[in-house]
């Protein structure tokens, strides 16, 4: 219960009261760096070229404000590669994000969304999401705040990060090179401070990086450059959190999470209004947590199922047929039916086409459960090659700032994925750090002192904090199995949330600004 | 209402009354330093830049400088004619700025990072400040070593300092102004508007200092001061400054709660003199004496003529913890204020 506590107290530390020491230890290195020529002053170097890193990059550009600055981002993967990436209408990446409408705004405002490949995107405008123990249910969607006349309005839109990061790219290209570097296929081989040169600026407290590109030679020396602000969009073992010596605690949830892009049957009836899509979210108490299926277009969706190591261990084992056969199941069978079904034994050799025992197994059990209106399409395909998992994991920065040092993204927190919103998060931080330096330019602040950074840090922390506990308070009450209290307790309140309107609008109003 | 001033003034007033003395007879006063008064100094001295020390509040207050000058400058840009490009002249960075009482250099600091760093700054793109160059003024040769040695840490400022588009002088104002009618030329005086207009000044800004300044028969009084300051101004530019107002809410704040013993006082007892506050009326009309003594000539004294072209603006400005420093129209009177005048043309 330790580390739940934590995060419980943490809103109410002040972010400023953290930052009340220097790091001790400022240096992060994978092999010793050497001392060359003064290295070239930037004014924000960015590692890692995701999502968050490129927003900010776009951002900074956009704005007339701070699109002087001289900007450096570094990245180990091919960016043109990424600039170019293309997929068939047919075929979706499995990585994909549900941006809310404040990512979306954030994105149109910095002009990176009309680079985005919109027929690959996704809004749906209902969420439905049940309680596999009890059934209770919640279903979002703004009906009851529309009138009839209007547009439905958007919960959230789904989008390839692929799609995103491409649209990034180009927003950037599309401002020109001036003032601009992108290190593709580099990585940061070392981070030091500078030093004081005797006749000319005293850079000792300013972070060097030195940077080399994949696969040179080792004999040629690394590009050096000096960072009015760091920023480490870096991902979870962010190495410019380790140079800042930022501590950062959480826990592995012992869940993974499986992807994979599939294709759907024909809605019947059609949906009404024409367009509306939907999300599906069935908790599985007894499995580990919760799948969800999220719309593509063309009948396409994406899966994400967040289920025990084991039963994601199972689950990548089996056969396209066996596949698609659980992921229906997991949306309409009992927890006991599913229990029995992860643990058959399967086929050794390869079964014909119509005596696969999964599917089997599922259609003789579906004659035998009654089922609700709300659940979604069949799934009649999975693409190959894009069934995945990666482990969930909660972490949190002790702070996000450090002289000279920001942390934006994964680097600063990692959050269990029920809601989708590690990315929104992410955006959400990049758009606050943004605006920080904006401000600090028009006030003649220097963008990497403590006193800009602070403003960034006591606008996110908070917020990252508040919804990343909320995910982990629901991850654990929705792992409680069986028909006990808790069970009980939390169908209670999902059904009066879903009944009270006013509540429930509240609720959605609050994950819009997400 | 009562704790924001509460929490700003023990840092602003402990660092100031001891530093930004800008007092009357210019030598004695820097001389005449106790060493009490220099110790308390020193060890605000290796403070002053710390984000968490005792000047936090101090600099928390420097973006509503900037606010404030930009709201000053949106009123009236002081117009300086380049040559070459007289109509879009007011639009490009051209002014010149002295700043008197300029401590550890926290407002000069900030306003010289946003002189441009091209070659010629009164051609490229219009910042917020207008800024070309700066100098800086202050009697203390610690907190100009200070300043110095801070401004080295970004190398945006340090090449101001160096190209001398950005000066700090270690000098009282009543020193300095006699070097300016001397021969001395500002290196990058591109921006000379008349003969007059040369030497001086586009904005004077004076934060937190005249409170500081001694009322006593016999030296400079602040408001002799305070004209002295005027004489540096252009036609058409800006002193602008700001205080605390001398009134009940402020004396219950700075006498009663904040030397209060220990937990509840944050500053030791003496630390305040209320009694040389100065609230805005008594500014303004100190400001309008000082603007009509400037007009006097050798044969003929200047009128009420002069305050015609004149312009006159104050905010409060009341410190909220947790959010930082807010302008609060009509608040002048409970404690912090900003204050401009505008000289006629």
């Amino acid at each position: 219960m330790r580390p739940l506590s934590r995060t419980a107290l943490r809103p109410y530390v002040c972010p400023s009261c953290q930052l009340g020491r220097l790091p001790a230890r400022r240096r992060y290195a994978s092999h010793s760096s050497s001392n060359g020529p003064a290295p070239e002053i930037y004014d924000v170097v960015c590692v890692g070229g995701g999502p968050a890193g490129l927003g900010l990059l776009a951002a900074l550009r956009a704005s007339p404000v701070t699109s002087k600055l001289k900007v450096a981002l570094i990245e180990t993967q091919d960016l043109q590669k990424a600039r170019s990436w293309s997929l068939d209408a047919q075929h979706y990446s499995n990585r994909v994000s549900s941006l809310t409408p404040s990512s979306v705004s954030f994105l149109k405002k910095i002009g990176a969304w009309d680079h985005l490949d919109t027929s690959r995107a996704q809004p749906y405008q209902e969420m439905q999401v049940w309680d596999g123990e009890t059934g209770s249910r919640i279903s979002f969607d703004w009906s009851m705040e529309t009138s009839a006349f209007e547009d439905l309005r958007t919960v959230a839109t789904m989008t390839e990060n692929a799609n995103l990061v491409r649209a990034l790219l180009s927003r950037i290209a599309a401002s020109g090179d001036e003032n601009l570097s992108l290190f593709s296929n580099s990585t940061v081989s070392s981070i030091t401070n500078g030093s004081d040169t005797p006749d000319g600026p005293n850079l000792s407290a300013w972070p060097v990086l030195s940077i080399t590109p994949t696969g040179s030679a080792p004999s040629q020396p690394p590009t050096r450059i000096a960072a009015r602000l760091l920023v480490g969009a870096d991902g979870i073992n962010s190495p410019v959190r380790r140079f800042a010596d930022i501590a950062t605690d959480g826990w592995d949830y012992n869940r993974h999470g499986i992807v994979a892009s599939l294709s759907l049957a024909d809605l019947d009836p059609a949906p009404f209004p024409v367009g509306m899509r939907t999300a599906y979210q069935r908790f599985l108490p007894s499995l580990g947590g919760p799948i969800a299926l999220l719309p593509l277009p063309n009948n396409n969706a994406t899966l994400v199922w967040s289920t025990t190591v084991e039963n994601a261990a199972y689950l990548k084992s089996l056969s396209p047929k066996a596949f698609l056969a659980m992921v229906n199941a997991a949306f309409r069978l009992s927890m006991t039916d599913l229990q029995y079904m992860l643990r058959m034994e399967r086929p050794a050799t390869a079964v014909s086409d119509l005596e696969d025992p999964h599917e089997n197994e599922l259609t003789w059990r579906l004659e035998h459960t009654p089922q609700p209106s709300h659940i979604p399409p069949m799934v009649t395909g999975v693409q190959e090659g894009s069934v995945a998992s990666f482990p969930l994991r909660f972490r949190h920065a002790a702070t996000y700032v450090s002289p000279r040092v920001a942390l934006v993204g994964d680097a600063a927190h990692v959050i269990h994925p029920l809601a989708g919103q590690g990315l929104n998060l992410g955006l959400g931080d990049v758009a606050s750090l943004a605006q920080t330096i904006e401000y600090a330019v028009h006030h003649g602040m220097d963008v990497g002192d403590l006193l800009t950074l602070e403003r960034y840090a006591g606008d996110r922390y908070a917020t990252n904090a508040k919804i990343g506990g909320a995910c982990d308070v629901l991850h654990k009450l929705y792992n409680v199995p069986g028909n006990g209290p808790v069970a009980w307790a939390r169908s209670l309140g999902l059904d009066l949330v879903d009944r009270v309107p006013f509540v429930k609008g509240l609720l959605m109003k609050g994950a819009e600004g997400w | 209402m009562l704790r924001p001033t509460l929490r700003t003034l023990p840092s602003t007033l402990k660092s100031l009354t001891t530093t930004r003395l800008h007092s009357t007879t210019t030598t004695t006063a820097t001389t005449s330093v106790s060493p009490n008064e220099l110790s308390h100094f020193s060890s605000l001295a290796s403070s002053w830049w710390d984000p968490q020390g005792p000047s936090r509040v101090l600099h928390l207050m420097n973006p509503v400088r900037h606010d404030f000058i930009a709201s000053c400058l949106a009123e009236s840009t002081p117009i300086t004619t380049i040559p070459s490009t007289p109509t879009d002249a007011p639009k490009r960075n051209t002014l010149r700025y002295l700043d008197i009482g300029c401590g550890g250099g926290i407002f000069a600091e900030s306003l010289a990072r946003t002189i441009p760093t091209t070659t010629d700054p009164a051609s490229s793109t219009p910042t917020r400040t207008r800024a070309a160059e700066i100098t800086a003024l202050d009697p203390s040769s610690t907190l100009i070593k200070i300043a110095r040695d801070h401004a080295r840490l970004d190398p945006v400022v340090e090449g101001h300092l160096e190209t001398g588009r950005f000066k700090y002088v270690n000098s009282t104002l009543e020193e300095y102004i006699p070097t300016l009618t001397s021969t001395t030329t500002t290196p990058t005086s591109t921006t000379n508007g008349s003969q007059e207009g040369g030497k001086k000044f586009d904005v004077v800004t004076l934060f937190e200092v005249i409170e500081h300044i001694d009322n006593v028969p016999g030296s400079i009084t602040p408001q002799g001061f305070l004209s002295s300051c005027l004489s540096m101004v252009k036609p058409g530019g800006w002193l602008i400054g700001s205080t605390i107002a001398r009134t009940f809410p402020s004396w219950i704040v700075n006498q009663v709660i904040a030397e209060a013993p220990w937990p509840v006082g944050v500053v030791p007892k003496g630390t305040h003199e209320w009694s040389k506050f100065v609230n805005p009326g008594e500014l303004q009309a100190w400001v309008q004496e000082g603007l009509m003594r400037g007009a006097d000539g050798g044969a003929r004294r200047g009128g009420s003529e002069v305050l015609e072209g004149m312009s006159w603006r104050c905010e409060g400005v009341v410190y909220f913890p947790g959010l930082g420093w807010k302008i609060v129209k009509g608040s002048e009177s409970w404690g912090n204020y900003f204050w401009a005048v505008r000289k006629g043309v």
